[in-house]
């Protein structure tokens, strides 16, 4: 076991080196200079300081070099625009942020998601049920930004009165969690029905089930049943789901960032973007892609944990 | 995309039971024409999948037709017939520059559908091609393949997506194509690689081996037909996601420029006036939700009619 850990964490090394391989490569195609986006001339004399100063004068296997020492080190550059920022100074302002986000957006995917998901296959075939998922099969197909726009058109504008929901912005401190509501819902809508639809089928396959048969032929309650076996034996595909998503939840947030002007990783991202800010877009990236192989390997760990046959199959 | 992650590995879970009955029953003849009949029968008896399939072709007709057959044009500036609520002149009512929204919808729906369509054959040509590559030469090439595939999978896309546009410097028909297969073949790529691995242990293709039959031979006539309905299933996996991330693309304003327009550059129009006109972002969202779940329901529909074995639960 220990030695599947060992070789699943090295193997991450490589991968890590890899994506930054690929951004990098990428990156350099960008044309532009990202000192002449102004009107003003840069000085010719300058132009050469400031290049080596960013090791812009030296060749790409140079610069690659010093990139992924700077990976490793955790240093991923200045700010090529905002002169006095570095890119962690920007990862540590917005990522807490998107952090946050994410992180709610995954509380209310579950909250509503599971009970959904238990409700309608409890009630199979019942109307409840497909109501339900036809709540939830239109939910799924609905643009994340028809979403957002619909809730903060009901609920910041129209029923302003009673719910006294701000239309835009963020506030990070606990005080401006009622600016994190609507965000968050809006954030977590598909992945709500991503897991009411996970556990609605993973609950029809426990049902079935010899022990909840012996369960319910010893004479246990019906509802402890469900409390008791069904949910926690169909909630374990639901789990395995989650890490991955969690990971798109953190980055994938670009389009609710935009709507709700929240000054997180995502909208920093497309104005890097636009800004020609090439350390900053290359920061988020390696940093996104990060967090989403460090996860991946997470679940494999857990997979090698819970299935001991995953161990030899993956490295 | 988010919204079709569980989908995808749900089909992929149901592809490796359905392999492991096959490599059981290699061998068993087949008869291809009523393999063929047979599942257009259980295609058309699975209603939700028809009424899909149905939705589909209607949206496609009327991205294509509306154009065509009505006069309002999409382009013309009128600015006394701004925001004008929908009525029978104009169904779907007008923009901020008096221009007939139904035409601009099916329009934009044209740009759409077809950014979509040509990316998801991108997505397959490139990963087909991957995975069967990787999959039939098999040992330390496989290998290595697989290993750099592991090393790209679950990458965010629009990262990848918007980098590749910055790098084009334009945006048109051809660089969003790209910028929408560059991160999201991946999953095809592997699902081809296990088609080709398990469809390689059947006995016919070992007796074909045995005859002297060339490599190529064996890949094209042999192989690849009989992934033909696991690719069939996995465009309509695919192109919904292309939908959604051109949509998103476009509406962060990094996407088709214009006077033209997609559903993402609509929804965005509609959204900088959502106060005021809500109807304007909600039907370009409508026209993609749509899409996305006929898109969908077909699937569902031909992986149950093409396997039975791998009919889902729910």
């Amino acid at each position: 076991m220990l030695k599947f850990v060992v070789r699943r964490f090295v193997w991450t090394i490589p991968v890590i080196l890899l994506v930054v391989f690929f951004t990098f490569a990428m990156m350099r195609q960008i044309k532009g200079n990202p000192f002449q986006v102004t009107e003003r001339a840069v000085p010719e004399s300058i132009q050469r300081n400031l290049d080596r100063k960013f090791h812009l004068d030296k060749p790409w296997y140079t610069q690659y070099y010093y990139y992924v020492k700077g990976v490793f080190t955790f240093d991923l550059g200045p700010s090529l625009v905002q002169r006095n920022q570095t890119v962690n100074d920007i990862i540590k302002e917005h990522f807490p942020v998107s952090l946050r986000l994410g992180m709610l957006a995954m509380a209310w995917a579950l909250l509503l998601g599971v009970p959904l998901g238990l409700l309608s296959a409890l009630k199979q075939n019942s109307i409840t049920d497909y109501l339900t998922m036809a709540f939830v099969n239109s939910g799924s197909a609905i643009p994340n930004f028809l979403v957002s726009t619909l809730l903060i058109y009901f609920f910041a504008v129209k029923w302003r009165g009673t719910f006294h929901l701000p239309t835009n912005g963020w506030d990070n401190s606990i005080g401006g969690w009622k600016t994190w509501i609507l965000p968050a819902i809006a954030l977590g809508h598909a992945p709500m029905t991503i897991f009411a639809r996970i556990v609605r089928g993973s609950v029809l396959e426990t049902v079935q089930q010899d022990y909840i048969r012996t369960a319910k032929a010893k004479g246990l309650r019906w509802r402890r049943v469900v409390g008791l076996h069904v949910l926690r034996n169909s909630l374990i595909p639901a789990v395995t789901a989650a890490a991955p998503l969690l990971g798109f939840l953190i980055t994938g947030s670009f389009i609710v960032e935009f709507i709700f002007g929240i000054p997180g990783i995502g909208r920093y991202f497309v104005i890097s973007v636009t800004g020609r800010d090439y350390s900053v877009t290359m920061g988020i990236t390696v940093m996104l892609s990060a967090i989403i192989i460090v996860a991946n390997m997470v679940v494999d760990i857990l997979y090698g944990f819970l299935d001991p046959r995953t161990r030899d199959a993956r490295t | 995309m988010a919204t079709d992650v569980d989908r995808r590995r749900d089909f992929e879970a149901t592809l490796t039971r359905a392999a492991e009955g096959r490599v059981e029953e290699a061998g068993a003849a087949i008869q291809r024409a009523s393999l063929l009949r047979d599942a257009i029968h259980r295609f058309s008896r699975n209603r939700a999948s028809v009424v899909a399939a149905f939705a589909f072709v209607m949206m496609v007709g009327f991205v294509y037709i509306t154009p065509w057959a009505d006069s309002a044009s999409p382009y013309n500036v009128d600015f006394s017939k701004a925001y004008l609520p929908l009525s029978w002149a104009h169904p779907f009512g007008t923009d901020e520059f008096g221009r007939d929204l139904l035409v601009r919808t099916a329009l934009g729906g044209r740009v759409s559908v077809q950014i979509g369509f040509a990316a998801t054959i991108a997505i397959m040509v490139v990963g087909i091609t991957y995975g069967a590559v990787s999959g039939f030469a098999g040992g330390w090439i496989d290998n290595a393949m697989m290993r750099f595939l592991d090393a790209l999978y679950g990458l965010p896309y629009l990262p990848f997506a918007i980098i590749t546009l910055a790098i084009f410097g334009t945006v048109n028909f051809w660089t969003m194509v790209v910028a929408l297969t560059v991160a999201s073949w991946f999953t095809t790529a592997r699902v081809m690689r296990g088609q080709i691995i398990t469809l390689k242990e059947n006995d016919y293709v070992r007796a074909a081996t045995a005859l002297g039959a060339r490599w190529y031979r064996i890949l094209f006539r042999h192989l690849l037909p009989n992934t033909l309905g696991v690719i069939i299933v996995f465009v309509f996996l695919e192109l919904p996601g292309v939908v959604l991330g051109e949509a998103f693309l476009s509406f962060l304003g990094l996407g088709i420029n214009p006077p033209k327009a997609s559903w993402g550059t609509l929804a965005q129009d509609g959204y900088n006036s959502y106060q005021e006109h809500p109807y304007i972002i909600v039907i370009p969202s409508l026209a993609i939700a749509w899409l996305i779940l006929s898109a969908f329901f077909i699937a569902d529909g031909l992986r149950d009619a093409l396997d039975p074995r791998t009919r889902a639960k729910f």
